[in-house]
C-alpha cells in the first residue's frame, strides 16, 4: 500500500495560481528593463531590397533598432537552418524583419511603423506536397549545406524536402499481393495552433562581462541555454536561464522559438533588459505551429481480418525553418501503425520547407497525424470484411510477443490495450444507439492509440535533494510546470519515497539553469516518468546516508539501522535519532560533528535508446509505450449541422496514477483539445500569404458550450518496471485518437467517409445534401 | 503622460498613463503591479484579463485607461481577505480547475461577479457567464464543477 501515491492530493501550485501570486514570465519587471517590438514581413516569400531604420532610430525612448542585414548567426540543435532576424530573404509572412528596442512598448510600437522595407516578392508555397515537388520555389537556396546531424536528419539537396525519413520493413510488395482486402485514402491534418492561453514572452540581459541571462515562457531551459551559447559563442556555464510558471505549452514552447530574436536584439544593448511579450496575433503568425500533414495511406489485410501490408506517404507543410519539426516526421513515420502489428510496412515522410511559421512539437506530436490515417482504415476495413471493429483490432493489437513498426518486441509490462478497449466500448456501445428522429442523426466511433515519445538518445533527469535540519526536505528538479501538474506528483513520489507527509517537502518552483540539475527538456509526457525516477534514485541514497551518519552515532553496522521518515532507529537496541539530527551529519552536545551532509543526487535515462537506422528506419528508438482506446457517441444536428459529444469515453494503460485527479484532468482537457482539432481548429491563409484567422475569435478554440455532455475515464494500472511504482507517460496521449474516433462516428451516423480536418458544419450538410 | 485616479482592491492609487493606447489591464499591472490579471488575447474574447469595474465585470483589455477614472476596481489580488481564501477561490483547488493556471484569476472573477448579482444564477447562465473565457487546459469539466461548488459554498455564508 502507498500512503502518498494513488492520491489526489491538491496542486501545489494551486493557491498561488487562485490568488494570483504565481509569476510568469511577462509578470516579470526587471531593472533597466526596455521593450521590444518585432516588424514582421507581411509576405511569404521575397529578397529584402533594403531597409531604412533612421526615421525610427530619432524617434523617441528608442534605444536600438536592430535588422538582420549583418547577422551571420544561424541557430538550431540538429539542423542550423535559421537566423533570428531575416537577413535578405523573408520565408514566411510573420517572420521578423526588424526589432525596435525603446523605452516603453507603445514606443517600440511607433517606431515599428516608421521602419522602411522594401522586398522583390518570389513565387511561395503553402501545400507540401506542391513544395515537395522539383519545380517548386526553392525556399532554402542552401538546403543540404546547412550544418546538420547527419545521422537523424536526411536533406533532399536543390529541393524543399529538408528531411526525409523512411520506414522498410519486411517486403511490402509480397504483403500486398497476399492480402485478401486493401483499403486506402487521402488524409490532411492542417496547421494549427497550440494556443497556450500565455503568449510568449522573454526577457534577455547581456551583462558587460560577455555573459548572458534570460527568462523565458520555455520548456526547454538547458535546450535554450545551450542554443544561446552556440549563437553567441560564449561557453555554456556563463548563460542563465530562468523559467517561471508557464502558461500552457502543448509543446509550443519547446526547444526554441522567440528567444534568438530576442536575445540578438538585447546583444546590441548590453546592460539593458530587453522584454518581448508576443501578442496572441504574433502567437499565431510568429511562433510555432502544429500538425500540417497531408498523407496517402494503403492496408491490407487476409480475410480474417489479419494486417500484413501498409503503406504510407506523409508530407509535412514544416514551415520555413525545420529545427523543431524534423524529429516529428521521424515519429510519425514509426507511428503511424497505430498500436497494430503490420509485418510489412513501406513509409516515407517528408519534411518540406513551406512559407508558413515553422512547426514545432504539438501534443503527441506525430501520433495524432498517422493515427488519423491508420484508425480510419481499420474502420473501413472491418465494414469490408464483415467483421466487429473491435475483434479486427483485437486481432492486430501489438500485446505481448508482438513486434512494433521499429522491430521492438513488446511485452505484457507495456500495457493492455485489450482491456482498454473492452472498457471504452461497455461505455458506448453497449448502451443502445438512439434512434434517428426528426432533429438528428446518431452514430458511435472507436479508435485505438498508442504512444511511444521521439527523445534524444541521451534524454536523462536528473534531481538534488537536500535534507533540512528539522527534517524536511527540498526536491529541485528542472521539469517546468505548465499546467500538467508536476510539482504536484514531484512532491507526492518524494514523500513516498522518504516515507514523510506531502507538507513536508517542498520542490522548488522556479527553473534556473545556474542552480537546477540538468534536464533534457519538459516534453514527451516524460517527466513523471523520468523525473520521478531521478527523484525515487535521490531519495534512496538521501536514505542510506541518513543511516550511514545514524550507524556512526550507534557505532554499529549500517545494516542494523532501520529507517521510517521520522527516525533512524537500531534495530536491536531500539535507539533512535531524528532524521534532521542526521541532515547535516550528526553534532554532539560538545559540538563535534560526524558523518556527511545528507545532499544528494539521482538521475535517471532511458537506458538504450538509438536513432532509427538511416536505411532501414527502425530501431531500439522507442524507450516507452502507453495504449488507449477511445469510444464517442455523436449527435448530428440535421438542420445545422452541428455536431454534439453526447459521451465520450477514454482508456489507458498508465501504468499507476500518481495523482488520480490531475491524471484525469489531463485527460479530459486533452480530449477536448483533440475534439478543437477535429471539429473546428485551422490555421487558413488569405490569396497574399499572410494567416486569415491571427486571433479568436476568427481561430476558433473549443469553449464551455462545445465539450461532451459527458467524459468518462478510465486508468489501467498494469505493473511494470518503467517508471515511478509503474506510472507512464500519459499527459499527451488523449489527443491521440479523437479525431478518427469522431470521424468514425461520423460515418456511422451518416455514412460519409471524412479523411481531413477539421470536419465543419457546412461539409457535414454539404455532404448530406450530395447523399441526397 | 496623463495622470489618473482609481481605488483598487480598496485603495486609493493614482497612475502616470504614458502616451499611446494604455488600457487598464497594463495600468494594473505595470504601474500598480498586479499581475495576477493576465492577457491571453488582448481583444476581449478570452477572459483571462476579467476585473470588476463598479460592480461590472469587464475584459481590463478593452477598457481604455483614461475610462477608469474615479473608478472602483477589484482584481484578483482582493478577493483574498488576511489569508484567508474566497470560497471560489477554494472551490477552484477543490475541483482540481486549476491546471496552467493562467485563465484562472478571469474566471474567478467572472464568478465573482455573477454570483454577488445572482446568487442562484442557474446553470444556463452560470454556462454563459463561463462561455465568455477560454481555458485551454481543463476541458471545462472541472471549471463548472468549482462554479457549483462555490455557488453551495457561498450560498451556506449568507
Ligand atoms: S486578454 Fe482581455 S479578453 Fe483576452
Ligand atoms: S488552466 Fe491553463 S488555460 Fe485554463
Amino acid at each position: 500500500m502507498h500512503n502518498y501515491v494513488g492520491k489526489e492530493f491538491d496542486r501545489v501550485d494551486a493557491v498561488d495560481k487562485v490568488t494570483g501570486i504565481a509569476v510568469f514570465t511577462a509578470d516579470i519587471a526587471l531593472p533597466r528593463m526596455l521593450h521590444m517590438k518585432v516588424l514582421r514581413s507581411g509576405r511569404p516569400h521575397a529578397l529584402i531590397t533594403s531597409i531604412d531604420t533612421s526615421t525610427a532610430e530619432s524617434m523617441d525612448g528608442v534605444k536600438k533598432v536592430v535588422t538582420g542585414t549583418n547577422c551571420d548567426i544561424l541557430f538550431g540543435t540538429c539542423l542550423w537552418d535559421q537566423p533570428p532576424l531575416a537577413n535578405g530573404k523573408v520565408r514566411h509572412a510573420g517572420e521578423p524583419v526588424a526589432a525596435v528596442i525603446a523605452e516603453t512598448p507603445w514606443q517600440a510600437a511607433e517606431a515599428l511603423k516608421k521602419i522602411k522595407v522594401t522586398y522583390e516578392d518570389l513565387p511561395y508555397v503553402l501545400d507540401p506536397i506542391e513544395a515537395a515537388k522539383q519545380d517548386a520555389p526553392l525556399i532554402h537556396e542552401k538546403n543540404g549545406e546547412y550544418r546538420h546531424i547527419s545521422y537523424v536528419v536526411h536533406p533532399i539537396k536543390g529541393s524543399n524536402i529538408f528531411h526525409h525519413y523512411k520506414l522498410r520493413k519486411g517486403d511490402v510488395k509480397k504483403g500486398f499481393v497476399d492480402a485478401d482486402v486493401i483499403v486506402e485514402d487521402n488524409f490532411e491534418f492542417p496547421l494549427s495552433s497550440h494556443t497556450a492561453l500565455e503568449p510568449h514572452a522573454a526577457i534577455c540581459r547581456f551583462h558587460h562581462d560577455g555573459s548572458i541571462e534570460m527568462w523565458a515562457s520555455n520548456q526547454a531551459p538547458f535546450v535554450l541555454r545551450d542554443v544561446l551559447s552556440d549563437m553567441f559563442k560564449v561557453p555554456a556555464s556563463k548563460v542563465r536561464v530562468h523559467i517561471p510558471y508557464l502558461g500552457g505549452g502543448f509543446g509550443g514552447k519547446s526547444d526554441v522559438s522567440i528567444e534568438p530574436l530576442v536575445a540578438y536584439a538585447a546583444s546590441f544593448v548590453p546592460g539593458y533588459a530587453v522584454k518581448l511579450v508576443l501578442t496572441r496575433q504574433e502567437v499565431i503568425t510568429g511562433s510555432l505551429l502544429g500538425r500540417g500533414m497531408k498523407g496517402h495511406m494503403r492496408l491490407g489485410a487476409k480475410s480474417d481480418g489479419t494486417l500484413v501490408a501498409l503503406e504510407a506517404s506523409m508530407y509535412f507543410a514544416d514551415g520555413a525553418y525545420g529545427d523543431t519539426s524534423w524529429a516529428i516526421d521521424t515519429v510519425a513515420g514509426h507511428n503511424c501503425t497505430g498500436p497494430f502489428e503490420i509485418p510489412n510496412c513501406h513509409v516515407d515522410v517528408y519534411g518540406v520547407y513551406t512559407n508558413s511559421p515553422s512547426v514545432g512539437a504539438y501534443r503527441g506530436y506525430g501520433h495524432p497525424e498517422g493515427h488519423l490515417m491508420v484508425n480510419r482504415l481499420m474502420d473501413r476495413l472491418a465494414r469490408k470484411l464483415n467483421i466487429p471493429l473491435p475483434e479486427i483490432m483485437k486481432k492486430n493489437f501489438l500485446k505481448e510477443g508482438k513486434v512494433n513498426a521499429l522491430g521492438q518486441k513488446i511485452t505484457k509490462h507495456h500495457g493492455d490495450i485489450c482491456k482498454c478497449l473492452d472498457a471504452v466500448y461497455g461505455s458506448i456501445f453497449t448502451e443502445n444507439v438512439p434512434k434517428e428522429d426528426d432533429d438528428y442523426f446518431y452514430g458511435r466511433g472507436l479508435a485505438a492509440m498508442m504512444k511511444s515519445p521521439k527523445m534524444s538518445t541521451n534524454a536523462a533527469s536528473t534531481c538534488y535533494l537536500q535534507m533540512n535540519v528539522d527534517g524536511s526536505i527540498f526536491i529541485n528538479l528542472s521539469g517546468i510546470e505548465m499546467g500538467q501538474g508536476v510539482h504536484t506528483v514531484f512532491s507526492q513520489i518524494a514523500a513516498e519515497a522518504m516515507n514523510m507527509p506531502v507538507c513536508k517537502i517542498n520542490v522548488y518552483k522556479d527553473v534556473d539553469t545556474q542552480f537546477s540539475p540538468w534536464e533534457w527538456q519538459t516534453v514527451a509526457s516524460m517527466q513523471t516518468y523520468r523525473g520521478g525516477r531521478a527523484i525515487q534514485d535521490a531519495c534512496r541514497k538521501a536514505v542510506e546516508l541518513l543511516k550511514y551518519n545514524a550507524s556512526l552515532v550507534f557505532h554499529s553496522d549500517v545494516s542494523h539501522v532501520d529507517y521510517d521518515g521520522q527516525y533512524c532507529i537500531h534495530k536491536l537496541t531500539g535507539e533512535r535519532i531524528p532524521i534532521g539530527s542526521l541532515a547535516r551529519g550528526y553534532s554532539y552536545e560538545n559540538g563535534l560533528t560526524v558523518g556527511i551532509p545528507v545532499q544528494t543526487t539521482g538521475y535517471y535515462r532511458v537506458a538504450d535508446l538509438t536513432e532509427p537506422d538511416p536505411e532501414t528506419g527502425m530501431g531500439n528508438a522507442a524507450g516507452s509505450w502507453t495504449f488507449g482506446c477511445q469510444a464517442a457517441l455523436i449527435r448530428i444536428a440535421k438542420a445545422t449541422g452541428k455536431i454534439d459529444i453526447l459521451h465520450f469515453a477514454s482508456a489507458f494503460d498508465i501504468g499507476k496514477a500518481i495523482n488520480p485527479k490531475t491524471a484525469r484532468g489531463q485527460v479530459v482537457g486533452g480530449v477536448v483539445q483533440g475534439l478543437g482539432a477535429t471539429l473546428m481548429e485551422k490555421i487558413s491563409f488569405k490569396e497574399d500569404g499572410n494567416i486569415k484567422n491571427v486571433n479568436f475569435p476568427a481561430y476558433v478554440v473549443p469553449r464551455i458550450k462545445d465539450i461532451p455532455h459527458k467524459q468518462t475515464v478510465f486508468l489501467f494500472e498494469t505493473p511494470n518496471n518503467e517508471g515511478p511504482w509503474s506510472a507512464k507517460p500519459m499527459a499527451e496521449h488523449p489527443i491521440v485518437a479523437v479525431a478518427p474516433c469522431i470521424l468514425n462516428a461520423i460515418y456511422d451516423a451518416i455514412g460519409v467517409e471524412f479523411a481531413k480536418l477539421p470536419v465543419l458544419p457546412s461539409d457535414i450538410l454539404g455532404s448530406i445534401d450530395r447523399k441526397e | 503622460m496623463k495622470l489618473i485616479n482609481m481605488t483598487v482592491n480598496g485603495d486609493k492609487m493614482v497612475a502616470y498613463i504614458p502616451d499611446g493606447r494604455v488600457m487598464l489591464v497594463d495600468v494594473l499591472r505595470d504601474q500598480f503591479g498586479l499581475t495576477g490579471t493576465k492577457v491571453g488575447c488582448g481583444v476581449g474574447q478570452c477572459g483571462a484579463c476579467t476585473v470588476i469595474m463598479n460592480g461590472e465585470p469587464v475584459t481590463s483589455c478593452t477598457v481604455l485607461a483614461e475610462k477608469a477614472e474615479s473608478s472602483e476596481i477589484l482584481t484578483i489580488e482582493g478577493l483574498a481577505k488576511e489569508g484567508q481564501l474566497h470560497p471560489i477561490q477554494e472551490a477552484f483547488i477543490k475541483a482540481g480547475a486549476v491546471q496552467c493556471g493562467f485563465c484562472t484569476p478571469g474566471l474567478i472573477m467572472r464568478l465573482y461577479a455573477l454570483f454577488s448579482k445572482n446568487p442562484d444564477a442557474d446553470e444556463t447562465s452560470i454556462k454563459d457567464a463561463l462561455g465568455k473565457h477560454i481555458c485551454r487546459c481543463t476541458g471545462y469539466e472541472s471549471i463548472l464543477e468549482a462554479a457549483l461548488l462555490a455557488q453551495k459554498e457561498l450560498k451556506t455564508l449568507v
